[in-house]
C-alpha cells in the first residue's frame, strides 16, 4: 500500500472517530463535545482499543456510523451481552470522558438535592419504561444487523 | 557482591507489619535496616490539587488526568475482580509485583505489592481487634495482644465508637472519637436505632467502623478533612499509611531504609543472618548482615523467600484468604433526600452478623457510600442502555452503597501454594485454592441471612458480585504459628522453625482468618514480635 493510501486510510479512521465522539456525546448527554473532548476520545481509543475488533464489533460499529439514529437501540440491544461488545465499551469511554468534564457536571453528577417522592418515582419510572422499550427494539435490531453480516 | 556493615536487625518489607515490627526495635536503640523495593507514585501525587472531590469535579479541567489516569487505565472493562478498589493514583502499589514475584494460578488472583508501604499504601484502614473468639487456633491470646493493640493504635491513630459493636471489635483505650457519617449511612443508622431490639434478636448489629483514620490531629498528621478524596490521595495524611511510620523512623540515627532492594534469600550462620538482595538499580546482588532477620514482605512474598532460602521447592504449604463479596445496596431510607457534601470516602458503617453472639465466630462487613467514584463504573455493569442508566444512576447513586463482606477461612488440603523453579531461572509460586461445597454453602447461608436483615433496614441488595479468590488481599497461614515443632511453622514469638535468628511478622503466621480484616492485628502482632526480639537482642 502506498504512503498516500495509508495516510488517507488513517485520515478516514480519524474522521470516523471524531464523528463517533460527537454522536456519542449527543446521545449520552445531549451536548456537543468540545474539540478538547474529541481529542481526548481519540487518544483514549488509541490507548484502550489496540487489538483488532471482531467481525461482530465491526458490523455494529459500521451500522452505527451509517445509521446514527440506531445508536440508542444498538446500545440497548447489547446491554444484556455477557461480554460488552466494543461498541458499548466505546460508549462507556465517552461517558467516562464526559463525566470528568467540569462544563458537563450538571448532566453527569449525582443529583444530591431534595426530590419529592412523586417526582422521583416519575423520573425513575420514565427512564425505566424508555429503557425497557429500547431494550426490546434494540435486541431485535442487533439480531437483524448480526444476521445481515452472517448473510454476507 | 558488596558486603555491608552489620546491623542488629534486618527487616524485609515496608508494609504495615514491617514498620510496626521495626518501631519498638528502633525505639530500644537497636540498629535496624529495612530492605524493600519501595516503589512510589511518580505520576499523580503532585498532579492532584488539594481540594474537595466536588470542587475538583466542578472546577478542574485536568481532572481526567488523575480520575481516569494518564493512559485511561481507570476505565476498566472487566468484571469486578482483584484490585477493583485501586484507583489510577494508587496503581503504583502493584507495579513490578507480578514481574518480580510471578504467581501462577487459575483459581486465585492475589494482589501483591512492592510499593513503599506495601498493600498498606492502598488499604481501606479497617482496624478491628481480634477478640478471643477470633483467635481460636492461634498460639497467642487476646491478653497477649492487648498492649500491642494499644501501642499500635497510639502510633497510627484509630478512630471509632463504643457502640453496639464493642463486644465484637474489642475495647481500645487509645481511640479517637468516630468520624462523622455521611447522609446515606446516617439514614440507615437512624432506622437501625428504631428497630434495634428486633434486629439484634436475629444476630445482626450495626455501628461505627473502627478505622485507622484520624478524627483529630495526631503526630503531625491532620484530622480528616471530609473532602471525599481518600481513594485518590493521601493529602493531609489522615488515613494511616505505613509510609508515615517510615518517615518518623527516618528521623532516628539507628534506622535506615534501603530502597530498590529485592530480597532473594537468606542464610543463617552461628553468629548472624546474611540476606542476599538484588539491587534493582544496578542489577547486582549484594549482602546485608544482621544479628536477626524479620521477614514482613507480605504472606506471599515472605513465603517465597523462605521456600527459596530453605530450598523447599515443590513443598506444599497451606494458604488462607478471606472470601470476599460485594453487595450493591440501594438504601430506600435515603431516597430523594438532600445529602451533605462533606464526607470521607472510607467505610461509613460496620455490620456484624453474629447469630451465636460475640463469643462464637461471626461475620463482619463494611458499608461504603458510592460517592467519590464515578457513575460510569456503575453503568458498566448495568444491563440498561447508557443514556437511561445515567439518568437512573444520577437519581439513585446518593442512596447507593457497597457492602463489602468478608468470610472466615481455615486451611484445607484444597488451599495451598508451592514454589517451583522456572525454566528461565525465575521461580514461580503456584497457588491452588478452592472452597469446599460445605464452606460455600455456609457463605451462601450467611449472605442470605444478612440480606434479610438489610431488608429490615430498607436496604435492598440489587447486585451481588464475588470478585474471586484472592481479591480480599488478606493472605495468611503459609507459615502458621504452631504448638508442635514442625518445619516451616513459627513459634509463638514468630521464630521460623528450624531457624534461630529468623522471625516472621506478617500474616504468614496466622493459622486461620476470622471474618475481620487482619491488618490491625498483624500490626499489633508485629509490634509484639518486635518487643520480644528487643529483649532477645538486648537482654
Amino acid at each position: 500500500m502506498s504512503t498516500t493510501r495509508v495516510t488517507s486510510a488513517l485520515d478516514e479512521a480519524t474522521t470516523e472517530l471524531r464523528s463517533e465522539a460527537i454522536r456519542f456525546s449527543r446521545y449520552l448527554v445531549d451536548c456537543e463535545p468540545s474539540e478538547a473532548l474529541i481529542e481526548r476520545y481519540l487518544l483514549a481509543n488509541t490507548l484502550l482499543f489496540q487489538d483488532r475488533p471482531t467481525a461482530r464489533d465491526r458490523t455494529l460499529l459500521a451500522f452505527a456510523h451509517k445509521h446514527p439514529w440506531s445508536i440508542p437501540l444498538l446500545d440497548a440491544g447489547t446491554a444484556l451481552s455477557r461480554s460488552a461488545p466494543r461498541f458499548r465499551r466505546k460508549l462507556l469511554v465517552m461517558m467516562a470522558i464526559l463525566e470528568t468534564t467540569p462544563e458537563l457536571i450538571d448532566h453527569t453528577a449525582p443529583i444530591e438535592h431534595y426530590i419529592g417522592p412523586a417526582q422521583l418515582a416519575l423520573r425513575l419510572g420514565r427512564a425505566g419504561i424508555v429503557a425497557a422499550l429500547k431494550l426490546i427494539a434494540g435486541v431485535v435490531l442487533v439480531h437483524v444487523v448480526a444476521k445481515g453480516r452472517d448473510g454476507h | 557482591m558488596a558486603t555491608d556493615m552489620q546491623v542488629d536487625v534486618i527487616v524485609v518489607g515496608s508494609g504495615p507489619s514491617a514498620v510496626n515490627a521495626a518501631y519498638p526495635l528502633v525505639e530500644a536503640g537497636l540498629t535496624v535496616r529495612i530492605l524493600d523495593v519501595g516503589n512510589r507514585d511518580a505520576t499523580y501525587a503532585s498532579a492532584i490539587p488539594e481540594a474537595p472531590f466536588s470542587d475538583l469535579r466542578r472546577n478542574d479541567p485536568q481532572q481526567h488526568r488523575y480520575f481516569l489516569g494518564e493512559d485511561f487505565e481507570g476505565i476498566g472493562f472487566d468484571h469486578v475482580g482483584s484490585g477493583a478498589q485501586v484507583t489510577p493514583p494508587r496503581q503504583y502499589v502493584c507495579k513490578d509485583a507480578q514481574r518480580l514475584q510471578p504467581i501462577e494460578s487459575s483459581t486465585f488472583h492475589p494482589l501483591q505489592s512492592l510499593a513503599e508501604g506495601g498493600l498498606g499504601a492502598a488499604w481501606g484502614a479497617g482496624s478491628p481487634s481480634f477478640t478471643t473468639a477470633d483467635l481460636a487456633g492461634f498460639q497467642i491470646s487476646y491478653a497477649d495482644l492487648v498492649p500491642h493493640y494499644e501501642a499500635v493504635a497510639a502510633r497510627i491513630g484509630v478512630s471509632g465508637a463504643c457502640d453496639d459493636l464493642l463486644p465484637f471489635l474489642g475495647r481500645l483505650s487509645a481511640m479517637q472519637p468516630p468520624l462523622e457519617n455521611d447522609s446515606n449511612s446516617t439514614s440507615i443508622m437512624s432506622r437501625y436505632s428504631r428497630q434495634r431490639t428486633r434486629i439484634n434478636r436475629d444476630g445482626f448489629y450495626l455501628g461505627h467502623p473502627r478505622l485507622a483514620i484520624l478524627s483529630r490531629p495526631h503526630r503531625g498528621r491532620d484530622a480528616n478533612r471530609y473532602w471525599d478524596m481518600d481513594f485518590w490521595t493521601d493529602a493531609g495524611k489522615s488515613v494511616y499509611r505505613p509510609r508515615w511510620t517510615i518517615d518518623e523512623l527516618r528521623g532516628c540515627p539507628n534506622f535506615s531504609f534501603i530502597g530498590q532492594r529485592f530480597v532473594r534469600t537468606f542464610e543463617e550462620t552461628a553468629e548472624s543472618v546474611i540476606v542476599h538482595a538484588l539491587d534493582l538499580a544496578s542489577g547486582c546482588m549484594e549482602q546485608h548482615r544482621g544479628r536477626a532477620l524479620v521477614l514482613a514482605a507480605g504472606a506471599l512474598g515472605t513465603t517465597r523467600i523462605v521456600l527459596r532460602s530453605l530450598k523447599q521447592f515443590g513443598r506444599r504449604v497451606p494458604i488462607v484468604c478471606n472470601p470476599h463479596t460485594y453487595m450493591a445496596l440501594v438504601n430506600l431510607n435515603g431516597f430523594g433526600r438532600a445529602s451533605r457534601d462533606a464526607r470521607h470516602s472510607m467505610a461509613q458503617l460496620c455490620i456484624v452478623y453474629a447469630p451465636d453472639g460475640p463469643t462464637r465466630p461471626f461475620t463482619i462487613g463494611h458499608f461504603y457510600s458510592y460517592r467519590s467514584l464515578f457513575l460510569f463504573r456503575l453503568m458498566k455493569d448495568s444491563p440498561l442502555p447508557h443514556r437511561e442508566s445515567l439518568k437512573i444512576m444520577r437519581l439513585l447513586s446518593p442512596s447507593i452503597g457497597l457492602l463489602v463482606l468478608q468470610h472466615q477461612d481455615h486451611p484445607t488440603p484444597a488451599k495451598y501454594c508451592t514454589l517451583i523453579p522456572g525454566s528461565d531461572g525465575e521461580d514461580r509460586l503456584i497457588i491452588d485454592y478452592a472452597l469446599s461445597a460445605g464452606e460455600q454453602a455456609r457463605i451462601d447461608e450467611i449472605e442470605t441471612n444478612i440480606r434479610r436483615a438489610l431488608l429490615r433496614l430498607c436496604c435492598v441488595d440489587v447486585r451481588t458480585a464475588r470478585p474471586g479468590h484472592g481479591a480480599s488481599a488478606h493472605y495468611a497461614g503459609t507459615l502458621p504459628m504452631s504448638a508442635t515443632d514442625d518445619e516451616l511453622t513459627t513459634d509463638k514469638n514468630g521464630r521460623l522453625r528450624p531457624m534461630r535468628r529468623i522471625y516472621v511478622a506478617d500474616g504468614s503466621v496466622f493459622p486461620c482468618l476470622p471474618s475481620k480484616g487482619l491488618t490491625f492485628t498483624m500490626m499489633a502482632n508485629a509490634d509484639r514480635i518486635g518487643c520480644h526480639l528487643r529483649t532477645v537482642l538486648r537482654p
